[in-house]
């Protein structure tokens, strides 16, 4: 557990941003909590609980859809308007206790680079709303907000909007059939082409280029070595693109 | 902070700190049944609806749930009665241990109120959440579906044994016809294949419902953890964090000075008394290298000083304020480079005695020879020689090690304790405390699983050192990383088997060549390692053998006993080089492995030389039962055992990277140590006609209490609810020696017929008396009455009765004690059909097939139960569990997830064939059935792999790394 000094929930999105923007103490934002406050630390934090600001909607238009950042990954699994590629990905996430209490802002913020519910976001076209300091919002590519995580500081995920239409698939490698993937990779074909993101090979979920896997250094460990994460990243990513197949 | 909480449909104002998780205050609340099972919230044992929906407690703020709405199983069924969902899994055997199963009630609760007709990949991905090592999930998923039935208000019919027909021919081939799809039976139904030679009984053999069944589907307080001691101290444990390295000095002065702390022990003010951990008959097998607390630490996690302070917080802040200088020294992990010159001197204390040869980190030296195998490897037509590695996993109990020690009014140190030898602790303790055994009471209440975790004097010490200090209550749970490096796990061992083997298949001699690694204490490094060669060297039949082992120090996190304790190490070896050597010499598998298998009235000679307690009395035992052929023909179809030369299966059209394979290994054990392991119990009647069944033996979550219990009922003629168990305090209870080596059936079990037999006597003499009769050996019980031969009957309550307040008084009451002169071996066939992706190397197991020989199973569920729950815990083992070290010796994947163990979404396909025999030693011919099902898997995925890709992989687990690196290798 954190070493927990405050406990906020505030009722809007102002007053969050206005406590989460003190000097002192260092303040963090939890969301469901399931990675926070699993995690350890010694150093002294107050919580700023985001459950009553709302932002828990999802509403799809005609080519988006748009999630609100405290919507939890069970509800996500289980809406209609997600494409279902998506949905199948938000149950990987983990057990059901804990999805039932994770949000996607949450899932989002921690980037986790097993996520493959963030590599399933990025082939959406993922756009992340956030809301900062002074209170105007900021809408960042999933991709770029990844890369610079700097973008999070004093800021607010609020909302994570997805494109619906096109073809997806996904391949993974893991020890065994429920364990986060050791490399996954996601693709999406669109009029527009193919986008393909995998999991396992960087320190967030990332966007890749076929041409570019070749050249990844993955970071290794017990599950997986460099060598062989780069290996799988060619493998899945050529089974998913055979499974896009041809522009229609 | 105030928060406001409607439990379990009561508004509750509660007072809480910030930083609390909602489990913890849920406790204090007395919810007892929301339970702790790793501060990360992965084992959901501390799951609970939030607002209808299942979430950890563990990691969710109290102050997040505040305003919101909690239900606990409590809130469930108030009063005596069951709601239809705990009723389920009463009645399915979904209990094991029970630890969890509140959380699993709950997460049927929150489906079936959304969704009243799941199907079953629903009711499976409602259990995701919640960790189970002990049922394979198959009962907890029907459990689910069958309450669902029942709430739906369809009939659901009671769970009976499905009788299976026997297909081995006598020659022991099997007879059916292999394309015939396998029998359609309800998953829950136990197959129970019978044998002609096993007579009728009323309450052995029938699927009884667990006698502990209430209170665990319940969540009543039953575990350590479940009372309140006012003024109870909590511990913590300083861990070092090198692993080897000197204590130079230690500073505590900080942390006593620290409000609310206690006590702080270390090295330099607990008294140096040398012992060893292990759990064992007296006297504990030598080395004695561990003290209390010690001036060196030998890997990381090992004991540094204890805290016990007024709360968890000041105790965990105390702990960070001792100043520890250490000298780190170099240090080694692996076995084989432990013996070299110049490798580090992992006990050179000069008070170290009964090692092998300390200064070379051999702790044993294990040698046994029949016959002469040099001259045997002569004379071969072929000698085959290959090289295995296999690992280090953990037990992973769902509960981790807790104890709580106190002073009673007496002024007698109690210890409550999650163990599986409470006698052992508590004579173990007396030297370590400086307190006559006399003095200490040690009670086992409820314990959520131990699988050998728990066959250790591990922090019982502990809490009484700071009980006697303090003169308060102290309690000391590990967390589950402590759980990880400070507890207990399996033995590495590098294996070479080399078999010299005729033109026609027999072996002509066969040899065992083990390196293991003890960790830096030898706790259990003797005995694992001689139940390697005995059961590495004992299921085939071969005149030369040799065993031939070194058990090495290193400084890696202890291994200890885990179920199966050796033989899993070793009949992975056995039987993925006997796979070998039937495919080089173009036998089919089951051909060769047939002709060269134990049999009834063959020789177990390896017995005389490794058993503990034959190997003192050199007699050579000889198998006494064996079903294998039944095992082997009923697995054989239910696995689908033809396919596997079918190039079509094997290799789909439509999946061009998948190849698919079957395995086979055969596993053989043992019931108990022979002539050494011994159980007491004791019957005495009540007013009513019913039974106090008092023992020392331990269950686990086995079904122990429940099988020993049907033992006592079928010879006094009652129902099982006539008997009431208490079991498992030294206090009150017969001696036993716990919970290990496959033995309570067998051995307490005869205890407990044994003592009934006496007490029938007695009520047959008392009913003599009543009725008038002169024979009382002619008086029968059955139906709660005692029967004279013309049909005349006196109640067993008339019989208190009489006995108790009427006549001639006597309270009829019997004790008596067991020691099994064999250790019949059950019999199994493990079959395993996988699935390998040879463009990544990921192996799929598709199912797993086991049919055992386990004599009469008293309780066909509790023994399926067994059975299928082991061998998903043996799938880890095989295929995904390790305990990975960085180069300093400090674990990296302490965490489940990152240590991953099988839940409910994910388990392939998994069936238990329970093949009877009629074992004339065991009570009502019973053998043992606890560790067989941990022996096989392993060896059966390799030979399937193998069977699948033509990769013959020689380490575990079978990683996808592994076996893509192997298939490269094998191209």
């Amino acid at each position: 557990m954190q070493a927990i000094v405050g406990y906020h929930r505030p009722e809007s999105l102002a007053a969050a941003l206005s406590l989460l923007n003190r000097k002192s103490p260092r303040s963090v934002v939890l969301a469901g909590g399931t990675s926070l406050n699993a995690s350890e630390s010694s150093q002294p934090i107050e919580m700023i609980d985001l459950q009553a600001i709302g932002f828990d909607q999802i509403r799809s238009g005609s080519a988006v859809v748009e999630i609100g950042a405290m919507v939890r990954l069970s509800d996500l699994a289980a809406h209609q308007a997600i494409p279902e590629l998506l949905r199948e990905l938000t149950t990987r996430e983990g057990p059901n206790t804990l999805r039932n209490a994770a949000t996607i802002g949450g899932t989002i913020a921690t980037g986790h680079p097993d996520s493959e519910l963030v590599a399933g976001c990025l082939v959406y076209q993922g756009r992340v709303t956030l809301a900062t300091a002074g209170g105007a919002t900021q809408s960042v590519e999933l991709n770029e907000l990844l890369a610079d995580r700097s973008k999070l500081e004093g800021s607010i995920i609020i909302g994570l909007e997805i494109e619906s239409g096109g073809t997806a698939a996904a391949e993974r490698t893991g020890r065994t059939p429920s364990d986060l993937s050791i490399v996954a990779a996601v693709g999406r074909r669109t009029v527009a082409g193919v986008r393909l993101a995998l999991t396992g090979t960087a320190s967030t979920p990332i966007l890749v280029e076929p041409d570019a896997i070749a050249d990844l250094e993955p970071p290794g460990d017990f599950r997986g070595s460099s060598a062989y994460r780069r290996h799988l990243a060619q493998t899945l990513t050529r089974r998913v693109t055979e499974q896009l197949g041809e522009p229609s | 902070m105030k928060i406001y909480l409607t439990i379990n449909s009561e508004s509750r104002e509660l007072e809480c700190s910030v930083h609390e998780s909602l489990r913890q205050v849920l406790r204090r609340e007395g919810l007892f049944s929301v339970r702790f099972g790793a501060e990360t919230g992965e084992t959901g044992a501390d799951a609970i609806l939030l607002d209808g929906r299942l979430v950890s407690s563990e990691i969710m703020l109290a102050a997040q749930a505040d305003g919101h709405a909690i239900e606990t199983v409590e809130g469930l069924s108030p009063g005596r009665g069951l709601h239809p969902i705990q009723e389920a899994f009463v009645a399915v055997g979904a209990i094991q241990s029970g630890y969890s199963t509140p959380a699993m009630v709950l997460a049927a609760k929150a489906l079936l109120d959304e969704n009243p007709s799941p199907t079953e990949a629903e009711v499976r991905d409602a259990l995701t959440g919640i960790l189970d090592r002990e049922t394979g999930y198959l009962r907890p998923v029907e459990a689910i579906l069958r309450a669902a039935a029942a709430l739906r208000g369809e009939n659901v019919e009671s769970i009976e044994p499905a009788l299976v027909r026997p297909l081995a021919d006598v020659d022991g081939r099997a007879d059916f016809d292999a394309d015939r799809p396998s029998l359609d039976l309800p998953p829950a139904a136990p197959r129970v294949v019978p044998s002609p030679e096993v007579p009728d009984t009323r309450v052995v053999g029938k699927p009884e419902v667990k006698v502990d069944a209430l209170k665990l589907v319940k969540g009543n307080p039953a575990f350590v953890d479940d009372i309140e001691l006012r003024g109870m101290l909590y511990a913590k444990m300083l861990w070092s964090p090198h692993a080897h390295a000197r204590i130079v000095s230690i500073d505590d002065s900080k942390a006593r000075a620290l409000p609310g702390v206690r006590a702080v022990l270390h090295h330099e003010n607990v008294a140096r008394v040398r012992y060893a951990s292990g759990g064992q008959s007296y006297p504990n097998p030598l080395p004695y290298d561990q003290v209390s607390f010690d001036n060196k630490v030998r890997h990381v996690g090992d004991r540094v000083a204890a805290v016990a302070a007024d709360s968890l917080e000041i105790a965990e802040a105390a702990v960070q304020m001792i100043a520890v200088d250490y000298e780190v020294l170099p240090a080694v992990f692996d076995e084989n480079e432990a013996m070299l010159d110049g490798a580090p001197v992992i006990h050179d204390e000069p008070d170290m005695e009964g090692a092998y040869d300390a200064a070379h980190n051999i702790v044993h030296h294990i040698g046994a020879d029949v016959g002469d195998v040099e001259a045997g490897f002569a004379e071969a037509d072929h000698v085959f020689e290959q090289t295995m590695r296999v690992h280090q996993v953990q037990q992973v109990p769902i509960e981790p090690h807790i104890a709580i020690a106190w002073l009673d009014s007496d002024e007698r140190l109690i210890v409550r304790t999650s163990t599986q030898v409470p006698f052992h602790v508590r004579r173990m303790l007396s030297p370590l405390l400086d307190l006559p055994v006399r003095q200490i009471r040690v009670v086992k209440p409820r314990i959520g699983g131990g699988f050998g975790a728990k066959q250790e004097m591990l922090i019982e010490d502990i809490v009484g050192h700071l009980a006697l200090v303090t003169g308060r209550p102290v309690r000391l749970e590990l967390t589950r990383l402590e759980e990880f490096v400070s507890s207990r796990s399996r033995h590495p061992q590098t294996i070479t088997m080399k078999t010299g083997v005729n033109q026609d298949g027999k072996l002509v001699a066969q040899q065992m060549r083990t390196v293991a690694n003890t960790g830096p204490y030898g706790t259990h490094g003797l005995t694992v390692q001689m139940v390697s060669g005995l059961r590495g060297l004992s299921s085939y039949n071969c005149p030369n053998k040799r065993f031939d082992c070194d058990v090495m120090y290193t400084n890696i996190p202890v291994p200890g006993a885990y179920r199966g304790y050796g033989a899993p190490q070793a009949l992975f070896a056995l039987e993925a080089h006997m796979d070998d050597i039937a495919a080089d010499l173009g036998m089919d598998v089951l051909d060769f492995k047939r002709m060269n298998w134990t049999t009834v009235g063959d020789p177990l000679d390896m017995a005389a030389e490794l058993g503990e307690g034959a190997a003192e009395m050199k007699f050579i035992p000889v198998v006494t039962s064996s079903g294998l052929e039944e095992c082997v023909a009923q697995g054989q179809r239910a696995v689908g055992w033809h396919r596997r030369t079918d190039p079509d299966w094997r290799q789909p059209a439509d999946r061009p990277h998948i190849r698919r394979g079957i395995g086979f290994a055969m596993c053989m054990h043992g019931s108990a140590i022979s002539g050494l392991d011994m159980g007491g119990a004791s019957i005495k009647i009540n007013d009513d006609g019913s039974f106090n069944l008092l023992f020392g033996a331990t269950d686990l979550g086995t079904g122990a209490d429940t099988i020993l219990a049907q033992i006592a009922a079928e010879v006094l003629g009652t129902p099982v609810e006539d008997i009431v168990v208490y079991a498992a305090d030294t206090d009150m209870t017969p001696f036993d020696v716990g919970a290990y080596a496959s033995s309570t059936t067998y051995v307490s079990g005869m205890a407990v017929k044994k003592a009934a037999e006496e007490v029938r006597r007695q009520v047959a003499e008392r009913a003599a008396l009543m009725l008038d009769v002169n024979t009382p050996g002619d008086i029968s019980l059955r139906d709660r009455r005692a029967w004279t031969p013309d049909g005349r009957s006196v109640s067993l309550a008339e019989v208190a009765l009489h006995s108790l307040h009427q006549d001639q008084q006597h309270q009829i009451m019997a004790t008596a004690s067991y020691v099994a002169p064999d250790s019949p071996p059950p019999y199994a066939a493990q079959f395993a059909e996988v699935e390998v992706d040879i463009g990544t190397g990921q192996v799929t197991v598709e199912s797993l097939v086991m049919a055992v020989d386990c004599g009469v199973p008293i309780n066909p569920i509790t023994s399926a139960g067994q059975v299928e729950g082991g061998m998903i815990q043996a799938l880890g083992y095989g295929h995904c569990e390790e305990m990975v070290y960085d180069e300093a010796g400090r674990m990296v994947n302490a965490r489940l997830g990152p240590y991953k163990i099988y839940r409910s979404d994910e388990v392939p396909r998994i069936e238990a064939y329970l093949v009877q025999t009629m074992e004339k030693s065991g009570p009502f011919g019973a053998k043992a059935i606890a560790e067989i099902p941990k022996d096989g898997v392993a060896p059966a995925i390799r030979n399937a792999i193998a069977n699948a890709t033509g990769a013959r992989i020689d380490n575990i687990p079978f990683t996808p790394e592994r076996v893509w690196t192997a298939l490269h290798a094998t191209k």
